[in-house]
């Protein structure tokens, strides 16, 4: 069995009085394509945080790629999103005036690369998601699509074995949408685990597996129904 | 589609033993460190033109005001190494019962004996007025007066005569004068020659030379000046030197300074009053350095509003751009990295100032010494201290605001988009 990239062992997060996680497990692991789907508040924000440790857990353990975050101080915990973790978020996060090869070169910064290496990785990764001609266009001069494609380029850079996108199609049209969709298939074909938090019913239904999440707790896995169905 | 994930036990059977190696972040290079600091300036060069400029003026007062000063005692060393320090004058002063004393009639001849004496020359003040001409009423006498001369006075002086020619022994006997610059200046004659004529002591005496200013011997510029003889025989002249003018070798000027009273006059050597006009502008220079310093002050608040002026910025900055610092966390910058990257671009902010602030404050120096004449000198302490007083102002203006970026919890920043 391939090892858990993501392992939540009765994960809570509360605000103040505000719940907006309660006693979530979760395992994916390497390989692995899913949604997490629901509705705006319903927490799924907070699970990315939680699984990509921008946030700690008010309760539970939270396990990534091995390592017990509560263990970790937030420097290692630095170290850790720098070496493992690609982040893709609706807005894309790119600062303007930057050309996209810097850009995406960027993503390596913290991974202690020296920066000739960082740009020729930085070079591979945007022909990867077919941004070959586009290497110095800046932001203003690309399309939404293309945006997101540079922040897809970005987020895997350093192929991190885990790659979480934030509605990476949240601020797309249905077109570029589907072309960001397609590319984060093929990234997952070639090995990346990718999980895409998402509100689209559509989009969660398309990948393979599905984690449906309300008011802070997770109310359906498609991958533990098949593994009732497998037990019976 | 890509093959499912097959089927497994949530949560995994045993919790995996930790990892042994822990994860550890990696360093910046210094290149990166500036390029990551730089590039939130170059994105608003208006900005931190702007937040530059304040701290480029602090510099350039400050700059300025020690450049200015130091050209100008420059000037002064140059123009004492070119009159000479060497200098010494003794005048009479006051007798023991508070009447004006006067020099022995061979005063000269005594300072002459001297070993370190190189040479000796004086002056002696008459009662004689000069004027323009024989109609000017008599009290006008214009602060001038006439003095007799020795023949070797430029010698030891070192005073210059621009038109005409000094006075020699052929024409002392005769109502020739030398005037100086500022009598020169005063009567009207601006060329020396036989139509060149003055009232001198009741009849005409003719200009043969003119002088020109002295700043050693400014009481020559507003002189005018006759043959020891001449003075004598037509002016009533009591033949007693009243200023005897010594040059005396280099390095014994302080000894020679200590006899030269007893030296002109044996009796009564408290009834003579030694002086050494080099001393006296450099003294004159000396009470400029209260200016300075008040200027100096300005600058240094001028240098703390800039100051100010760079922390408000970053504070902006910092506030302004939250969202890059999330994106950075999540890339695996740490707190560290992120209080770094705005350190560094506030010390990055501030040193453009400062070395805009050196350049503009040698730019006023050179030109204020080039209106006034002379040599500019920036000493090479106040562009270094200049410099390195900025960035400290950086490293003060930027602490903060550093801080607050490096504590932004990142999810927080990264909801700010």
């Amino acid at each position: 069995m391939r090892p858990p990239v993501v392992d939540l062992d009765g994960v809570a997060k509360t605000y103040g009085d505000v719940a907006a996680l309660a006693d979530a497990h979760l395992t994916v692991r390497r390989g692995e394509m899913l949604a997490i789907v629901g509705p705006s508040g319903s927490g799924k924000s907070t699970m990315l945080n939680i699984m990509g440790t921008l946030a700690r857990p008010t309760a539970g353990t939270v396990r990534i790629d091995g390592h017990a975050v509560d263990d970790l101080s937030d420097r290692e915990l630095s170290a850790l999103r720098a070496r493992t973790i690609g982040f893709v978020f609706q807005s894309f996060h790119l600062a303007g005036g930057v050309p996209a090869l810097d850009a995406v070169a960027d993503g390596l910064l913290y991974s202690g690369l020296p920066r000739g290496d960082r740009r020729r990785l930085a070079e591979a990764a945007l022909r990867r998601v077919g941004l070959g001609p586009r290497l110095y266009s800046e932001p203003h001069q690309l399309s939404g699509g293309e945006k997101q494609r540079v922040a897809i380029a970005r987020a895997v850079v350093g192929d991190p074995p885990l790659l979480l996108a934030d509605e990476p199609t949240g601020a797309l049209d249905s077109r570029s949408g589907a072309v960001v969709m397609e590319l984060l298939h093929e990234l997952h074909g070639a090995g990346t685990t990718v999980v895409v938090i998402t509100h689209d019913r559509d989009i969660a239904e398309s990948l393979p597996r599905e984690v449906r999440i309300k008011d802070g707790r997770i109310e359906h896995d498609s991958a533990a129904l098949r593994q009732e169905a497998v037990a019976r | 589609m890509s093959t499912l994930t097959p089927p497994q036990p949530a949560p995994s059977p045993a919790p995996e033993p930790s990892p042994a190696r822990r994860p550890k972040p990696a360093r910046l290079s210094l290149a990166d460190v500036i390029r990551t600091g730089g590039s939130g300036l170059r994105s608003r060069p208006m900005r931190v033109f702007l937040s530059a400029l304040g701290i480029a003026i602090g510099i350039a007062a400050m700059i300025g005001v020690v450049g200015i000063s130091t050209s100008s005692q420059e000037e002064l060393s140059r123009k004492l190494a070119a009159l000479g320090t060497n200098l010494l004058t003794a005048e009479p002063g006051q007798s023991f019962t508070g009447e004006q004393a006067h020099l022995p009639d061979d005063a000269v001849r005594m300072a002459r004996a001297v070993p370190e004496m190189e040479s000796v020359s004086a002056i002696g003040k008459t009662d004689a007025k000069v004027y323009r001409n024989d109609r000017v009423p008599p009290q006008e006498t214009g602060g001038l007066s006439v003095y007799a001369a020795r023949t070797d006075l430029p010698d030891t002086v070192g005073i210059e005569v621009t038109g005409g020619r000094w006075l020699n022994a052929a024409n002392t006997k005769y109502p020739a004068v030398v005037l100086g610059s500022r009598t020169a200046q005063q009567l009207g004659i601006d060329e020396a020659g036989p139509d060149a004529q003055v009232w001198l002591g009741d009849r005409w005496f003719t200009v043969i030379g003119l002088l020109a200013p002295n700043e050693l011997a400014p009481e020559l510029d507003s002189a005018a000046l006759v043959g020891w003889p001449a003075a004598e025989r037509e002016l009533g002249f009591d033949g007693y030197p009243t200023t005897v003018y010594t040059r005396a070798e280099e390095a014994a000027v302080t000894d020679v300074q200590e006899i030269l009273g007893a030296t002109v006059n044996p009796e009564s050597p408290n009834e003579v009053e030694v002086s050494r006009p080099s001393d006296a502008l450099a003294a004159k220079q000396a009470t400029d350095d209260a200016l300075s310093g008040l200027l100096l002050g300005l600058g240094a608040v001028a240098l703390l509003v800039g100051g100010v002026g760079v922390a408000n910025t970053m504070v902006i900055s910092v506030l302004e751009r939250r969202a890059e610092i999330g994106l950075r966390r999540s890339l695996g910058a740490t707190r560290g990295q992120i209080r770094t990257q705005f350190l560094c671009e506030s010390l990055l902010l501030s040193a453009l100032g400062g070395v805009g602030g050196v350049a503009l404050g040698i730019a006023v120096t050179t030109g204020y010494a080039g209106y006034q004449g002379w040599p500019t000198v920036v000493p090479l302490w106040a562009m270094a201290g200049g410099v390195g007083a900025t960035l400290i102002i950086g490293g003060l203006a930027g602490f903060y605001p550093a801080v607050r970026a490096a504590r932004l919890p990142p999810t927080e920043a990264l909801a700010a988009a």
